[in-house]
């Protein structure tokens, strides 16, 4: 062959894809207007449940009540106690490794306070960058802080003899949210739904290009053409990775102007990653494309091996940690759990690549095992 | 002599308990247009598809033009045209741009086969309709245009398998037209097909049946070798009229062919007259009976029965 015959093969099939998605209006509509939709309509809440946070604790009062305090948070089953630390620069550090979900902080002078009758306060540190917990975590806080206070109001009372509905709460809960300070959850929600979003949709849009091109009759053609399987592989993927990362464009674009929500990283970090991610998820549609007899099964599919474990396995809706353990370790060979994390931290935490080397190589690695395995059973369907 | 353009020795592909061809072999030579009859599932498409490198054989060698497909595919698929069934075509490309996409398959620089794709975007009549999208072509037209893109890369071997189904008389003929032409350009097209009419536009034919070839050589070959003589008998109750031909001396086969029965007799086997006089004492109400020339289609009944009839032994 005299041209650079490969490419030349991978472009023409590139090139015809691409009209196809232009041309056709259910490609279209799921280009564009289904991210957009999806977005929108997940943008809202979904109810949350945890236990066993990991905390930590910072008592700088050493009194008999603080320690009475600190005992009846480290025994309640939605906590676990990490460590007692011996500055507030520690509990950040943990935060920051994800060691901790929280910090909780009994200041100088809060069983002096509490002795004397006046309001002793405490100080819970959260992590932000996952409101959900921090939420959950503040109000677990909250309910076992109020329980003391009973306890103490019926001391006073007794004490003093006044009526206990005439005391004030003896301690007074202050909160100190670190990453994501109005702990919304849309702020939140959102990298995680863009995840969510454009895994499905990815598989999506390969799901159908090579069984429809057998249903049409189109396939023959071009496989009996001199072109090699990996060339149409590699052709088929090209259009769909430019789609997909225009689509992660488009929904960093609606959350920033609907939810007011922008990665506060580095964007070209993002963008990057991004494009790692969705190989990984578009090599798999490819991979049901192959083997499905018709596209209805082939978008079925596609829904289900992205759409259930994204949602379940990978953090984004029930804590990885309040999974059994095997769950867990499934959960790491789904591409959609490592990049949860990383868009979540350019998102909230402002950072780059730079903390997530391991969920980088770990997503290049899944990513090139399924174009691996996509190539495979597409072969495999030729016989 | 000159390397065939087509060389099929032992061919075997068995899908599951199905045997699909079966020991195939043939040659086909440099300019032929070669037909590969049967009827559906005589093995004829999946033949194709083994050579154009769409399905592995089990068993046997294939070489196009001289280079071997199993070995060396690209090559091989590089020098075949191939028209599938199902055109084969982008629906959602237009004609000029499925052209450019098969161009760009088979490594052809526009440049190139500009003069080859006016040249057969006129001789199918489909100038003026470039920037049609081929989902919106009538069959005839799809078919043409299929053949186009088959064709641009000036294959030297074009496989064709039943080219003309669904597509109507004029683009038909024209389709014929363009394939008669090809030999001239040391072409050599195989095409499947299942109507006697067609085949017997081949210059060669190879009658397949159960995936094994029943006959080979040209049509009058086959009529001359599998007929002798031949009464058309119109009829409308056929089932009467096969139960009380059947069993008559010198009946040697009897298939029907639209309102007539076609009755193969032996050479010392009753005449037309002799026929219809036991039709009519039978009391079965005949339109005539008349001896005929025996056709290309007789042949082909008569080689399926025969295939059927030793499958079943």
């Amino acid at each position: 062959m005299r041209c650079p015959a490969p490419l030349r093969r991978m472009l023409a099939v590139a090139r015809a894809e691409w009209i196809h998605n232009v041309r056709d209006r259910r490609s279209l509509a799921i280009i564009i207007a289904l991210p957009i939709m999806l977005l929108l309509l997940y943008g809202y809440a979904i109810d949350f449940a945890l236990d066993e946070l990991l905390f930590a604790v910072l008592d700088e009062d050493r009194t008999e009540q603080s320690a009475e305090l600190v005992r009846s948070m480290a025994s309640s089953r939605y906590f676990t106690l990490v460590s007692a630390v011996g500055t507030p620069a520690e509990i950040e550090r943990m935060i920051a490794a994800g060691r901790i979900r929280f910090g909780f902080v009994v200041p100088r002078g809060f069983g002096e306070d509490v002795s004397a009758g006046r309001a002793g306060q405490v100080q819970v540190l959260l992590d932000g960058s996952d409101s959900m917990t921090a939420g959950v975590a503040l109000g677990y806080v909250e309910a076992i802080v109020r329980e003391r206070q009973l306890d103490l109001i019926a001391e006073w009372a007794a004490r003093s003899g006044v009526p206990p509905a005439l005391i004030a709460p003896p301690i007074d809960v202050r909160t100190r949210t670190l990453y994501n300070p109005e702990l919304k959850t849309v702020t939140f929600m959102v990298p995680g739904l863009i995840a969510v979003i454009m895994t499905m949709l990815a598989a999506l849009l390969t799901s159908g290009c090579i069984v429809r091109e057998r249903e049409v009759g189109s396939f023959e053609g071009l496989a009996a053409s001199p072109i090699a399987p990996v060339e149409i592989i590699i052709g088929k993927l090209l259009p769909y990775a430019a789609i997909a990362v225009a689509d992660v464009i488009l929904c960093i674009g609606v959350g920033w102007l609907v939810f007011g929500v922008y990665p506060t990283g580095s964007r070209p970090a993002l963008l990057l990653l991004s494009g790692l991610y969705l190989v990984a998820s578009l090599a798999i549609g490819l991979a049901i494309s192959s083997v499905a007899r018709t596209q209805q099964v082939a978008t079925l599919l596609a829904f289900l091996a992205t759409m259930l474990p994204t949602l379940l396995l990978t953090g984004f809706v029930f804590p990885l940690r309040s999974m059994p353990t095997v769950l867990q370790w499934f959960a790491q060979v789904i591409p959609a759990t490592h990049f949860l994390k990383v868009i979540r931290g350019i998102y909230l935490k402002g950072t780059g690549l730079g903390p997530y080397t391991q969920e980088t190589v770990a997503l290049a690695v899944i990513s090139l095992a399924l174009v691996v395995l996509a190539a495979k059973s597409f072969r495999k369907s030729l016989e | 002599m000159a390397e065939s353009a087509v060389r099929i020795e032992g061919l075997r592909k068995r899908f599951g308990e199905i045997v699909a061809v079966d020991d195939l072999s043939l040659q086909a030579q440099p300019g032929e247009i070669f037909g590969l009859v049967g009827s559906d599932g005589a093995g004829k498409t999946t033949t194709l598809r083994l050579l154009c490198g769409l399905l592995k054989p089990d068993a046997g060698t294939m070489a196009v033009a001289g280079v071997d497909v199993l070995r060396e595919p690209e090559q091989a698929r590089g020098r075949l045209g191939y028209l599938p069934q199902s055109f084969g075509l982008h629906d959602d490309l237009s004609i000029a741009e499925n052209i450019r996409y098969f161009a760009d398959l088979f490594c052809q620089e526009m440049s190139e086969v500009a003069e080859r794709r006016d040249e057969l975007l006129a001789a199918t009549g489909l100038a003026e309709f470039t920037d049609r999208l081929a989902g919106d072509l009538s069959g005839g037209m799809k078919q043409k245009a299929a053949l186009i893109c088959a064709l641009i890369h000036r294959p030297e071997v074009l496989l064709l398998d039943e080219p003309t189904r669904g597509v109507d008389p004029v683009s038909r003929r024209d389709l014929w037209r363009i394939v008669y032409g090809l030999p001239a350009e040391g072409v050599t097209v195989i095409v499947a097909t299942p109507d006697a009419d067609e085949a017997e536009r081949c210059s060669r034919l190879a009658v397949l049946a159960g995936g094994a070839i029943a006959d080979l050589g040209t049509a009058q070959e086959l009529i001359a070798r599998h007929t002798s003589r031949l009464v058309e008998v119109s009829v409308a109750d056929q089932p009467r009229a096969r139960g009380a031909l059947r069993e008559l001396p010198g009946v040697a086969a009897i298939s029907s062919l639209g309102e007539s029965l076609r009755v193969s007799l032996t050479v010392d086997g009753p005449s037309a007259d002799e026929l219809a006089q036991v039709l009519r004492e039978r009391e079965i109400a005949i339109g005539g009976a008349t001896e005929v020339e025996p056709r290309l289609v007789d042949a082909l009944l008569l080689l399926e029965a025969r295939a059927a009839r030793d499958g079943d032994a």
